[in-house]
């Protein structure tokens, strides 16, 4: 193998992880302001969300 | 450049027998966008280095110092939950050598102790003054317009509470005032926290924004953004335009637009610095790039009547096609053309010319960052990062940009996404 067919097949390499690793870096963002989201929702906001009239939680 | 130039023969002469040779209409279709891409951005590159190597020129020869002290400035400095940064901020506004200056602090409902620590530095000594005034939770622009209305001074200041001007920054930003035409001046922005692999990358981004893009759109006085953490007003352009808007998460590229299509002229002064914090880790960076990317969309599609006025007001709909470019146009076209040579060389086997389409815009970005180094007198060392800038930072910066378009376009609900301060500016 050539410097020249090394290089390319490092490149190649190169640029299909980081596309792989730029959408999985996008989710994680996304899945990580989710997460804040969720844990300063106010009981209102989840009723409101749920749709109901109540909500009950379950004792762990 | 000559290097980049043999490189793009190289490429387009292997796409073009690639072309001739194959009958898959996919592969011809893909070379066509590829080559037209491939123009664009290099004519994109050479007409602003070329533009802001004309404005450097241009800056030397009409260096005047003669500054005029009698404007009265006035510094708005909006802050929510800023307690880690703002006495930073403010002691670097306090001690800037222009002399009339009136400070005023906003704080945006604040959680934290960020009125107290504000409210300890009010002062009035008859030629500077610092007051904190505070308000129900509104976000930004509404914080920023509070103050507007507030101010005394011909010319409005606009700081962020997270950044700290160099002591002349203000002195150099009136100059230019001596020009009627110009209703706005963009600071220049430097992160301080250039300390780690991610903060250098953004530090080298910042360099070459500003100082060939910022630079170039200054020669024909059309910037296209005011910063947020250093920008300077003519309060009566700013009362005419209706000062900043409340419908966009980009309150600051829309303030420009708006500026630009009444007829006036926008200008940056490199000189004047604000030194502010970069996010230090991937994931808090997409946050600021997902907010950025949906509000400039948010600004264009608000203005997009000015797309088409091309002969009636060309200014505008020229920066208007330059952002739709920027913000759109570029990022798709370059995942996009990624993934095509990624299929051209699984599929005839050429991966050479991914190499070496990699490496003739790895040339233009290292010879970008080389020259605003260069120019910026920062240190030569950051110019390799341009390599990792190309191969796996602006693809991955890309990626949540193209998301972030397709959220706004399905106006998916999105939220401001404050960053959280390290307190590094101090």
């Amino acid at each position: 193998m050539n410097l020249l067919s090394f290089l390319s097949f490092l490149i190649l390499a190169i640029t299909l992880l980081t596309m792989v690793f730029g959408v999985i870096a996008y989710f994680l963002y996304k899945a990580r302001e989710k997460k804040k989201e969720n844990a300063k929702l106010s009981y209102e906001d989840a009723l409101e969300n749920e749709k109901r009239e109540l909500l009950f939680f379950t004792k762990e | 450049m000559v290097l980049g130039f043999w490189l793009t023969l190289y490429s387009v002469n292997n796409l073009q027998q690639i072309y001739i040779s194959t009958t898959n209409n996919f592969i011809k279709f893909g070379i066509i966008l590829i080559f037209v891409f491939t123009i664009f951005i290099i004519i994109r590159y050479l007409l602003l280095m070329f533009f802001s190597i004309l404005q450097t020129i241009k800056r030397s020869a009409d260096e005047d110092f003669s500054f005029y002290k009698t404007d009265i400035v006035s510094v708005i400095v909006p802050c929510y939950n800023e307690e880690d940064v703002i006495i930073h901020s403010l002691k670097s506004i306090i001690s800037q050598t222009y002399p009339n200056i009136e400070i005023l602090v906003i704080d945006d409902g604040s959680k934290d102790q960020t009125y107290k620590f504000a409210k300890k530095f009010e002062f009035h000594d008859g030629h500077k003054s610092l007051r904190v005034l505070s308000k129900t939770n509104g976000g930004k622009s509404k914080a920023l317009n509070y103050g507007i209305e507030h101010a005394k001074g011909n010319l409005i200041c606009c700081v962020d509470a997270d950044s700290k001007l160099d002591p002349y920054a203000i002195e150099l930003l009136v100059q230019h005032f001596k020009n009627p035409k110009i209703a706005a001046v963009a600071g220049s922005v430097n992160v301080v926290n250039s300390d780690t692999f991610l903060t250098k990358l953004q530090a080298l981004e910042y360099i070459q924004g500003l100082n060939m893009v910022k630079n170039g759109q200054a020669f024909l006085k059309l910037v296209n953004i005011i910063p947020g953490p250093l920008g300077m007003f003519r309060k009566d352009a700013l009362m005419e335009v209706g000062c900043y808007a409340h419908d966009t998460f980009a309150e600051d590229c829309d303030l420009t637009l708006s500026l630009i299509a009444k007829g006036y002229k926008i200008d940056f002064e490199p000189d004047a610095v604000a030194h502010t914090e970069a996010p230090e880790n991937l994931l808090d960076l997409l946050k600021q790039r997902y907010r950025w990317t949906r509000g400039i969309l948010q600004a264009i599609k608000k203005n997009r009547k000015f797309l088409w006025n091309l002969k009636t007001k060309p200014s505008i709909s020229f920066v208007m096609w330059y952002m739709l470019f920027e913000s759109i146009f570029w990022p798709f076209m370059q995942i996009w053309g990624d993934l095509f040579m990624l299929y051209l060389a699984l599929s005839t086997g050429t991966s050479q010319l991914l190499l070496f389409w990699w490496i003739m815009f790895t040339v233009l970005d290292v010879a970008g960052a080389i020259y605003c180094l260069l120019l910026t007198k920062e240190p030569l060392s950051l110019a390799p990062y341009a390599i990792i800038y190309r191969i796996a930072f602006i693809t991955v910066i890309n990626i949540a940009k193209i998301f972030a378009t397709i959220e706004e376009w399905f106006a998916i609900d999105m939220n401001w996404g404050k960053l959280e301060r390290k307190g590094r500016i101090g």
